[in-house]
């Protein structure tokens, strides 16, 4: 048997725990620095602070008009008469 | 969108009917437009004060206080009747005896009238009309339950300051089931059918003055008539100007500052009521009267004023992106 073949493999036991505890020690170091202001996230964007931040607004406006006869009740509009909207046999009201 | 278009002459005017596509179950459009011409020959035959065998000249020769109508009579005296309320005495359909003495005692369809603006330089100083004290049109009563008209003898009842808008109106209620139809007696008009409502009609205002269009209305539903002096112009005995428009509480012709008025209204004889009483009323309370539903005021000078919501000048406002930054 080699000195290779000694070498023992550590067990379930010692894996799961060695995982929970570096888990634990990462979380926490994690937790303190961003109790203290240091995101680890936003570190790379210490300068661009300073940088002037543009923020766009669109408004879209949209007029929606909806004309609703009353009953009984006239609906109409109205222009002056111009020579090219007047056609012959067109309805005129007049004194009779 | 076909249309079936007839013309024929009654009332002393032209009459018009334009009717649209029939609904299921109702008859062709030419159908409906020779009974409305029959109707509206009836209607006429029946209503004139010109006829002197007219049901209107029998009930005015009548010497008892009760007199059976027929529901047409009793249909025109309520609306004559409605009239004079609405105007509060100023469309008098008692002033028979005051238009005959004023030199109005035969039809004048077909006559040329006399210059309106003649009449207008020799016309008295303007002022506006004003009912009759005493408000005869009152005494005045239609007894739906016995089909009899109730008045004291020798009051005289004139159909004529409603009957064309009056017709107008009868035949609007026969074409309720087409698609789009104008019916025109004489220029008092009245609109109907739903398509109207999408494709408004074109209804031209002719000047009094001109004899030119002086505004286009369009129109989706109701009604419209226009009150004038032009058409009826003619010199009195004493040789005074005169026409067919009175101030009842004087009798006389009405020179009130206005020759021409045209107003909207729910039926044609609303838009004639208030027409007439806007005429008669002069320029101030002309607007006013007008000021609701509408209408057009043509002064002595033929200025043309937008009245009501005709005034008002559409606003379209366009929409429009925005953006910051």
């Amino acid at each position: 048997m080699t000195e290779r073949g000694r070498i023992r493999r550590p067990g379930p036991g010692a894996v799961i725990w060695g995982s929970i505890v570096l888990f634990a020690v990462l979380f926490a170091l994690l937790t303190y620095r961003l109790s203290v202001g240091a995101d680890p996230s936003l570190s790379g964007s210490a300068s661009a602070a300073a940088q002037p931040v543009q923020v766009r607004k669109v408004i879209k406006r949209r007029v929606v008009t909806t004309i609703v006869p009353t009953p009984g009740a006239n609906t109409v509009t109205s222009g002056p008469a111009t020579s090219a909207s007047y056609a012959s046999g067109a309805i005129t009201t007049s004194a009779s | 969108m076909s249309e079936h278009d007839l013309t024929f002459d009654a009332m002393g005017s032209h009459v018009r009917l334009l009717i649209g596509e029939p609904g299921s179950g109702v008859a062709p459009a030419e159908e409906a437009a020779e009974r409305a011409r029959e109707f509206v020959l009836e209607f006429d035959a029946a209503l004139s004060r010109f006829r002197p065998d007219s049901q209107l000249c029998a009930l005015n020769e009548d010497p008892r206080e009760r007199v059976p109508a027929s529901d047409l009579l009793r249909e025109a005296v309520r609306a004559g009747l409605w009239a004079a309320e609405r105007s509060d005495g100023l469309v008098d359909p008692t002033l028979v005896r005051e238009i005959e003495h004023a030199g109005y005692v035969a039809s004048r369809a077909g006559m040329s009238g006399l210059p309106l603006d003649e009449a207008l330089r020799e016309a008295p100083a303007r002022r506006p009309a004003r009912p009759r004290p005493e408000r005869r049109w009152r005494e005045v009563e239609v007894d739906e339950e016995a089909g009899e008209i109730v008045r004291p003898p020798g009051l005289r009842f004139d159909s004529g300051g409603t009957g064309k808008g009056l017709a107008a109106d009868l035949v609007a209620g026969a074409l309720r089931g087409y698609s789009r139809f104008i019916v025109d007696c004489g220029g008092d008009i009245r609109i109907g059918g739903a398509d109207a409502l999408v494709s408004p009609y074109e209804v031209f205002v002719e000047h009094p003055l001109s004899g030119e269009r002086a505004h286009v209305l369009r129109l989706g539903s109701g009604g419209v008539a226009t009150s004038g002096l032009n058409v009826r112009i003619w010199k009195s005995e004493d040789g005074r100007y005169a026409h067919h428009l009175l101030d009842p509480a004087s009798g006389e012709p009405a020179w009130t500052g206005l020759i021409g008025a045209t107003a909207l209204g729910d039926t044609a004889v609303e838009a004639e009521t208030l027409s007439k009483a806007a005429l008669l009323s002069g320029p101030q309370r002309g607007r006013e009267l007008l000021a609701d539903r509408g209408g057009l005021l043509v002064h002595d000078s033929g200025r043309v004023e937008l009245v009501g919501p005709l005034a008002v000048a559409p606003r379209i406002r366009i929409p429009s992106l925005e953006g910051t930054g």
